[in-house]
Parts: C-alpha cells; sequence; structure tokens
C-alpha cells in the first residue's frame, strides 16, 4: 500500500492556449507512464470536438510514478480539468479532490480572468499553488513582467515561479520535483468510514457508469457494497482502479488516492459529480461538502429538420445523455418547428458541443432555437413559474413581475480598453461594481450583469472592441426583477412560436427592428412576398418584407439531357435541407439564432 | 408497337456562341465525313431492333451544334440514311444557323422527307448577336426564314433569348414583333444561363458581363408569357409557344416519357427506362464506332424513385401537365401515394392546378418552375 507521504494530487489550471494539454503530455512522457507513440495512439485519442476547439469538456485524469530526488517513488495524480466557464462546478469539485495545482501562464499572454477565477477557487480550496511561467522559449516571452501580474493579481509569490516550455520540456523535471516537495500529503484516516469524492465520470458501454473519484478517508476494495450519499443508490465494487490514463483494476483505492469505481451502474444520472460515495454498511457521518444538483444554465429548443427523425434525435439525446449528467431535455412542441426537445445546459460552449455532437455523430439535421435563461415570473394569482421557452411566457395581463438571473462578470483588459468595456457593459444593462488594476497595464472590471445579455453577444462584442484582449469570467449571482416583455415576430402574418424572444422593454422597438431587418437578410426569396413584422403583444413595432422571387425557370434542355436537369433539381434541394418549411415560408436554420447576430 | 423517336447530334458549327456549354466543335471540319458515317453506322446498329418491333420512328431531330455546317451533300446523306433506317417520321426536323442556311439546301431538305425546321436565331438585334457570339445578322436571319417557307416549309420554329448582356426591355419587344412578322409557327424562348466553362463564364466571374438585373429579366419574361400567347402562339411547354396543332412533337416526347434513341457525340438516349449518354468527343465516338465499342454510357443507377420524379417534373413543363392515369398505369399506385404531400400545399398556394386527372403549372407556377420541381425530387 501505499504511503500518504508519497501521494501527490495535483491539477494544473491554465487558461486555453497556455499549453496545460501540452504540459501533461510532457508529465505523462517524461514519468514514463506511455511511450511518445503510445501518446499519440491514446491520449489524443479523446473527443475531436475537444481537440478542434483546444478545450477539455471531460475531466481528464492520469496517475503517474515518478522517483523523487530523495530515491522514493512517488503516485501522482494529475486531475485535468475542464477549462471553461459552462464547467466552473465541475472544475470546483476536481479541485476539491487535490491538494495542489499548477498554475501555468503563458510567457507572452499574462493572468486571464478564467485562470483567475481558477485561481480563486483553488485557493478557497486551500491548494498549494506552484506558479509556471510557459513557453519562455518565444522570443516574446516576458517571464519578469508575468511573474509580477502574478503577484499583483493573486499575491502569490511568484519569486520561485518555474520558468518553462512544454514544447520543448525545459523544465519539466523541476515542475515534478516541486510537486513532490511543495505539494503537501493528503491526509485522512484509513480506518475511518468512506468518504470518496465524485469529481467526474463516464458511461462506458462494459463497465457502465464509471465514477472518478478521490478517496478522502476510508478505502474502497472489490467487491465492497458503496452507497451513493446523494442519490442514495447502492452499487457492488466491480471494478477499481487507477487510470494509466485508461482505467486499470487494481482491486483497491485507499486514502488519499484518486481513481474509478465501477458497479454495474446504467445511470450516468445515479453518479453525481460532486456526491459523496460511503460504504453501505458504515456509512459517514455526513457527505464532503460542496455539492450541488445540475442546473442549467441556458435552454434551448431542438428540432429535427426532417420530422421523421425525432425518434433518432431522442435516441441521440438519450445517449449523450448516458455520458452527460447535466444535459437535461423534454419533449416540447412548437407550432412551426412541430414536435422536438426543450434542453437544458451548463452554458453556450455546452450547448453547441452537444448540438455539433448531435449532428456529427448521430448525423442528424437539426433546428436550434435561440438560447434563453430561466426567467421566474410572478403571476398576478401569486404563483411563481419558471420559463425556459418565451413562447411559453404567460399573457401580459397575468404577469405581475418577472426576475431574471443575473452574474458577476469578471473581465481582464489592458487598460487602453477599459472605456470600451464599459460602454458594452452598460450597454448590455451592466451594474457597475468594481475595477482593479492587476498591475500597470491590465485591468480586472467586475460587472453586474444579466445572464441573458452574456448569452447575446457579450462576449464576441468584448472581443471585437479589444483586439480579441478581452479575457471573461462569471458565475451566476442572483435573480432580479427586469422590466421584460416577448417579443413575437409574424411571417406571412402568423407568429412564428420558435422565434419569440424575451428582451427588456425598453429595448424591445429597437431589437425588433433589427431582428426583423436581419430576418429579411437571412430568409430567402421565395415563390411569393413575405412579410416580416414583429411585434410586442399585438402592437406590431417593426415591418419588413421579403420580396417574390422573380423567377426560377429551368428553360433549356438540349438533346433529352434529363440526367442533368434532375441532378440540378437535386443540388438545388440539396442546398435547403437545413430550411425548415413554416407554413409556406422556408426558414433556415441561422433565422432561428438572427436573435444572436443582431448588432 | 410503341411510340419512339430519333435524336442526331452534330457538334459542329462554323463558331461556338460565347454563351454554348453543348457539345459542340469549331475547326474540326476535317472530321465531318467520318462522323457522319459514323452516326449512320450507329443508327443502323441501335434503332434496327426498334424500327423492327415498334415501326417508324415517330419524329426525327437534327440538332447541334449548326448541322447546316455539314457540307449539303453530308447533310443530305445523313438525312436520307436517317429515314431508310428510322423510317418517315410524321415530324423531321432540322436545326438551322441563319448564317449557313442556302435556299438549294432548304429545298432538296424538304424533298427528302424534313417538313420542320428550326432557326437559331436568339434575337433580331445585330449588337446583341455579336455580343452573344453569333455569325449571322437579324437581316440573314429573316431572310433565311423566308427563304424557308419558300422551299415549303410551313412549320418553321425560331428560338429567341433573354436577359442577354446588355439587352433591354424594348430590345426584347422588338425582337419578338420581328419574329412575329415573320412567317413562323413556333417560338421557343430561352432566359441565358451563364454556365461554367463557358466564355461568358469567365467574364461573369471577371465581372466584364453586364447582364441585365433580374428585374428587367424578369419583366422580358413577363412580356412574353403574356404577349405571344395574345398574339396565337400558346404555351404548350414552360418555353415553348406555337400556333395550334404546331406544337414540336419531338420536343413534347422528351416531357411524356417517350423513348429516344440519341445518335452523335454526346447524345442523349432514353430506351427501356434507362438513361445513357454516348462518348462526348467526336474523334472518340467515331473511333468507337469504327472498333465496334459501345459508344454509349449508363448515366447512373436507374431506380424507381428517379423514375417517378421524373416522370413529374418533365410532364409539369407541358401545359396538360402530369396526366394522373399515366403515372398509376406505370407505377401501380395513385400519384398522391407519393406526391400527395408536396402536391396539396402547391396546389393550395395557387401553383399548381388539378383538375379533370391532370397536375399542370398554373400561370404563376410556371414562373418558379425550378422551385416546385425540385419538391417532386425523392431521393435528397
Amino acid at each position: 500500500m501505499m504511503q500518504n507521504k508519497n501521494i501527490r494530487n495535483f491539477s494544473i489550471i491554465a487558461h486555453i492556449d497556455h499549453g496545460k494539454s501540452t504540459l501533461a503530455d510532457r508529465l505523462i512522457e517524461y514519468t514514463g507512464t506511455l511511450s511518445k507513440r503510445q501518446m499519440e495512439d491514446q491520449v489524443l485519442d479523446n473527443m475531436d470536438l475537444e481537440r478542434e476547439r483546444g478545450i477539455t469538456i471531460k475531466a481528464q485524469t492520469v496517475r503517474l510514478d515518478y522517483k523523487g530526488k530523495d530515491g522514493e517513488t512517488y503516485e501522482m495524480n494529475l486531475i485535468d480539468t475542464p477549462g471553461h466557464v459552462d464547467f466552473t462546478y465541475e472544475v470546483s469539485r476536481s479541485l476539491a479532490a487535490c491538494e495542489g495545482a499548477l498554475l501555468v501562464v503563458d510567457a507572452t499572454q499574462g493572468v486571464e480572468a478564467q485562470t483567475l477565477a481558477n485561481v480563486y477557487m483553488a485557493l478557497e480550496h486551500d491548494l498549494e499553488i506552484i506558479p509556471v511561467i510557459n513557453k519562455v522559449d518565444l522570443p516574446s516571452a516576458d517571464p519578469d513582467r508575468v511573474r509580477h501580474e502574478i503577484e499583483d493579481s493573486i499575491g502569490l509569490d511568484a519569486s520561485d515561479a518555474i520558468l518553462a516550455s512544454a514544447k520543448t520540456g525545459l523544465g519539466v523535471e523541476e515542475i515534478l520535483d516541486a510537486i513532490v516537495e511543495r505539494i503537501p500529503e493528503p491526509d485522512g484516516e484509513e480506518n475511518a468510514p468512506l468518504q470518496a469524492l465524485i469529481f467526474d465520470s463516464y458511461f462506458d458501454s462494459y463497465k457502465g457508469v464509471i465514477a472518478h473519484v478521490r478517496v478522502m478517508q476510508g478505502h474502497i476494495r472489490k467487491g465492497m457494497k458503496l452507497k451513493m450519499m446523494a442519490t442514495g443508490k447502492v452499487f457492488e465494487v466491480t471494478d477499481v482502479g487507477c487510470f494509466k490514463p485508461q482505467p486499470v483494476d487494481i482491486g483497491r483505492l485507499d486514502t488519499g488516492e484518486v481513481g474509478f469505481v465501477a458497479g454495474a451502474l446504467k445511470d450516468v444520472r445515479d453518479v453525481r459529480v460532486g456526491d459523496t460515495i460511503t460504504t453501505a454498511e458504515r456509512p459517514a457521518e455526513k457527505p464532503l461538502p460542496g455539492y450541488r444538483g445540475v442546473n442549467p444554465m441556458v435552454y434551448c429548443g431542438l428540432y429535427p429538420v426532417d420530422s421523421s427523425d425525432y425518434d433518432n434525435l431522442k435516441d441521440a439525446l438519450e445517449k449523450l445523455q448516458l455520458n452527460d449528467a447535466a444535459l437535461v431535455f423534454e419533449p416540447e412542441t412548437s407550432v412551426a418547428l412541430g414536435f422536438g426537445f426543450r434542453c437544458g445546459f451548463l452554458g453556450l460552449l455546452h450547448m453547441d458541443v452537444i448540438q455539433e455532437r448531435i449532428e456529427r455523430e448521430y448525423s442528424l439535421k437539426i433546428i436550434t432555437t435561440a438560447p434563453t435563461v430561466v426567467y421566474h415570473v410572478f403571476k398576478t394569482n401569486g404563483d411563481m413559474v419558471e420559463v425556459s421557452n418565451p413562447a411559453e411566457l404567460p399573457p401580459q395581463t397575468e404577469i405581475n413581475h418577472i426576475e431574471e438571473p443575473y452574474v458577476r462578470a469578471t473581465v481582464i483588459v489592458p487598460s487602453d480598453y477599459v472605456g470600451a468595456v464599459m460602454e458594452i457593459s452598460q450597454e448590455k444593462r451592466g451594474e457597475f461594481k468594481s475595477m482593479d488594476y492587476l498591475d500597470t497595464n491590465r485591468v480586472m472590471i467586475t460587472y453586474h450583469i444579466p445572464l441573458n445579455e452574456i448569452i447575446f453577444d457579450y462576449f464576441d462584442r468584448l472581443k471585437s472592441a479589444t483586439r480579441g484582449y478581452a479575457s471573461l469570467d462569471y458565475e451566476l449571482a442572483d435573480y432580479k426583477e427586469s422590466k421584460l416583455v416577448k417579443l413575437d415576430i409574424l411571417l406571412n402574418g402568423d407568429p412564428v412560436d420558435a422565434l419569440s424572444t424575451i428582451v427588456h422593454k425598453d429595448r424591445a422597438v429597437t431589437r425588433g427592428r433589427q431582428l426583423a431587418a436581419k430576418l429579411k437578410e437571412i430568409i430567402p426569396q421565395q415563390m411569393f412576398e413575405i412579410p416580416i413584422q414583429a411585434a410586442v403583444g399585438s402592437k406590431i413595432i417593426a415591418r419588413e418584407n421579403v420580396r417574390a422571387h422573380r423567377k426560377d425557370v429551368l428553360a433549356k434542355c438540349y438533346g433529352g439531357d434529363i440526367s442533368r436537369k434532375r441532378k440540378l433539381l437535386e443540388k438545388q434541394k440539396e442546398g435547403k435541407k437545413r430550411m425548415k418549411a413554416v407554413g409556406s415560408v422556408e426558414i433556415p436554420q441561422e433565422a432561428f439564432m438572427a436573435i444572436l447576430k443582431i448588432e | 408497337m410503341s411510340r419512339w423517336e430519333l435524336y442526331i447530334h452534330m457538334p459542329f458549327g462554323r463558331q461556338k456562341c460565347l454563351y454554348c456549354d453543348f457539345a459542340s466543335w469549331a475547326g474540326r471540319d476535317d472530321l465531318m465525313s467520318a462522323y457522319v458515317n459514323a452516326v449512320k453506322h450507329d443508327i443502323e446498329t441501335r434503332a434496327a431492333s426498334l424500327r423492327r418491333e415498334d415501326g417508324p420512328a415517330a419524329t426525327i431531330y437534327i440538332g447541334g451544334g449548326t448541322p447546316t455546317a455539314l457540307p449539303r451533300d453530308l447533310l443530305l446523306t445523313l438525312v436520307q440514311s436517317a429515314i431508310d433506317t428510322a423510317g418517315m417520321p410524321g415530324e423531321f426536323t432540322v436545326e438551322v444557323n441563319p448564317g449557313t442556311a442556302d435556299e438549294e439546301t432548304l429545298r432538296q431538305l424538304r424533298q427528302c422527307g424534313v417538313n420542320r425546321l428550326s432557326f437559331g436565331v436568339q434575337s433580331f438585334n445585330n449588337r446583341l448577336l455579336r455580343v452573344i457570339g453569333r455569325i449571322h445578322t437579324a437581316e440573314e436571319a429573316e431572310k433565311a426564314i423566308r427563304m424557308a417557307e419558300k422551299s415549303g416549309f410551313s412549320n418553321v420554329s425560331l428560338d429567341l433569348m433573354y436577359g442577354l448582356p446588355g439587352q433591354n426591355l424594348d430590345d426584347l419587344k422588338s425582337s419578338v414583333n420581328r419574329a412575329l412578322s415573320l412567317p413562323v409557327t413556333h417560338i421557343s424562348i430561352y432566359g441565358l444561363q451563364v454556365e461554367e466553362g463557358t466564355p461568358f463564364y469567365r467574364m461573369y466571374e471577371e465581372g466584364k458581363l453586364a447582364l441585365p438585373d433580374d428585374d428587367v429579366t424578369e419583366a422580358m419574361y413577363d412580356y412574353m408569357t403574356e404577349e405571344l400567347p395574345r398574339r396565337g402562339f400558346r404555351r404548350y411547354e414552360i418555353s415553348n409557344f406555337a400556333r395550334p396543332g404546331f406544337e414540336s412533337r419531338h420536343n413534347l416526347g422528351y416531357w411524356q416519357d417517350v423513348p429516344y434513341l440519341g445518335a452523335g457525340a454526346a447524345a442523349h438516349s432514353y430506351l427501356d427506362g434507362k438513361r445513357t449518354e454516348n462518348r462526348r468527343d467526336p474523334a472518340d465516338y467515331i473511333r468507337a464506332v469504327e472498333a465496334g465499342e459501345p459508344v454509349c454510357f449508363s448515366e447512373e443507377e436507374s431506380s424507381r424513385d428517379i423514375a417517378m420524379e421524373e416522370f413529374a417534373f418533365l410532364a409539369l413543363r407541358t401545359a396538360s401537365g402530369i396526366d394522373e392515369s399515366r403515372f398509376t398505369t406505370k407505377f401501380g399506385c395513385s400519384i398522391d401515394a407519393v406526391y400527395g404531400d408536396v402536391i396539396a400545399p402547391l396546389v393550395r398556394d395557387g401553383l399548381l392546378r388539378r383538375e379533370s386527372g391532370h397536375i399542370a403549372l398554373t400561370r404563376r407556377g410556371a414562373k418558379y418552375g425550378n422551385l416546385i420541381f425540385e419538391k417532386f425530387i425523392l431521393s435528397v
């Protein structure tokens, strides 16, 4: 059995592109956990999407064996955390499973908002933080500036920050030694009742749900009967072991160790991130702190373009849900789009990823409606209803008031762009909270701002106004009353429910005009004129017209070449596959997202 | 016995028009004699069984390119041999370029049994004719058509194009009126399509092709589709107008599921429900015929879906539209079983008309032909 004093559990905190994955690869390689060839075959063989987008969606865990300078062998567990604001809660659980973290900062870029948020979270969990300044081999590297920035912005002593280059391998050994020397060993009583923290899970078609766990106290052995404290699910351990990085069954996990547990668990919802596993016979008195249920922040409708694909879409969502407890969905019907699903996501990235996976992995063409937040609608009869679909907003006469979710948004930018950030944030109904200089050049600004506005191109606008320098982080703050109304769109005189949105009353007219104009651009000319109207209640606030197609006559046909004609028609029809016929009007997918695209 | 047609493609011309993407070659005159021999041989090989089982071809059509670019003797040999092999048809059309027509040729064609001429006039505006690369003038076209009448032709067609670079509505109106002042029985109208691989396409890409805008092109279309019927030319097919009784039977055959044999380079055939295309290059075609190799290739797998699609969208091009009972006879199910969901909304929106067992485009529907045909495609 590994002595606690020889165990080190750590994660890596870094901004996108600051070199987290490359560094992790180097550590795996250096410790001989995998050869370079195996690395390419296995480590990188994760979700295509993750690789393409340069982000981690699922946590990756790997055990490294490292012989320290003192001659002792150390068991190091690296818990790679999701790197996006959508997955803040998941990150917090991963951090809770560690004693330390590497803070990786790009020597050419400096600290970013997302990094900062995660460092603060790590500090809250009392993690020992080892600053690593990466990419020092680049000509534009400025390690001294970055060192000061770490000290100024985080208040962390960065005098012994490790200068590294994950690309060349510089500093890797130094990092491993620092992990041994500076990160504390885990504590916890081997003989106490079991408390194991679930920080991730995934579905394996042979073994069922595999829980990633950190044993805080007690131990797990094959054959033990265990219990999930939040869900109450009881199961028998069939496999228990560590990640190398593929799961290796070693029959046991002891106090302080990180690994996996499986036990014929069929439903990923029984294995919740943040839940505590204990033994069924001698349960711990209480669960580990910090558990939170799944709480989707963003909802949208998903509809098959071809209505006969409804069951296939349902099947795809069910399969994706096997591996994603945060994805929720229920059937929904739209007058315009027919039968589909209202789906809840942790955030916009999560939504994008699910959407793309449905299209790629299940080859389904889907229509996505614009994302919305969850509104609290207080009715005149005293009831409160949660509304995540604008079409379901009760009639204005039944509404007393509406509350919408606000977030605390943190933006970090070079000081030159402070004005731009403030302007956009005000315009987005943000309420200024604070402004701090991280160093002479970089400023951290916080705003209290409706989540709805964040969804609506806030970050895109920030980035374009700051030449890409702005970094953003946010967390749900509270619900606040707002003057909100439903903006309806009528095509050909008929309201299209899937195009309705909820907007601030003062913006309704502007938004309505912009949306109608945008739809005019997006909806192609058809065989008849299509009036587009924007309305609040029964009041029309904007009008546009899509003119009728001039004509479309396929005339020439020399020498009986019919196949060519048919191919032209096929191609023409193929081009319209992403369109949904609503009444007689064919609406392209982009139309349902138009509200996000208006300036 | 069932109806069939013969199409003969003549891929030669004095100069290829700038908009033309059809199989046509200038400067290959050396091949003409060998080519005509090859075509004769090809027809003899492939038409013999048709003739035996189905009797003479209902129609014969020699198109191009420019059939009249052939020396007179060669052309007459070809015509005679087609009749010898395929039988004397009820309608025998030869396409004529007004720039290569001479009275003697026309007279002899008529004597051989050709009873219909189709003149590729395109416009009666000399500036526009130069722009599109035609070798004749408006005056030559008028002269040629009068010559046809004198040579004994009472069934004469001409083609007009609209949407040409630099063309305006008045140009078009004057062309239509000059056409109507001539002894013609049939007019085809074609909107210019800028096809890939043509000189026009390159010019278009380079922004050097001043096409009339959509509004003007539409006004031209509207003018012709209103004016021609008013002047006695019924619109019996999407782009064809004829005095009563002078509809092109050959052309209608394409839309009415009539089998046809295509002889010559790049010609298409539709026999036994299968569509094939001949070798495109004339030299290659000649070589294949001489070597006894197959000249035609299947364009693709035929399927029931494809057959239904084509049956539907081709028939919709005609004024009488889809004959529902013919659909049922051919496919063994009602058209509603396949296209009910497509037809109903189009009828509701006034784009299709359904009456007395036929489904046809309305006047408004004709304008959006492609958009409607598209809905009859099952495979996408």
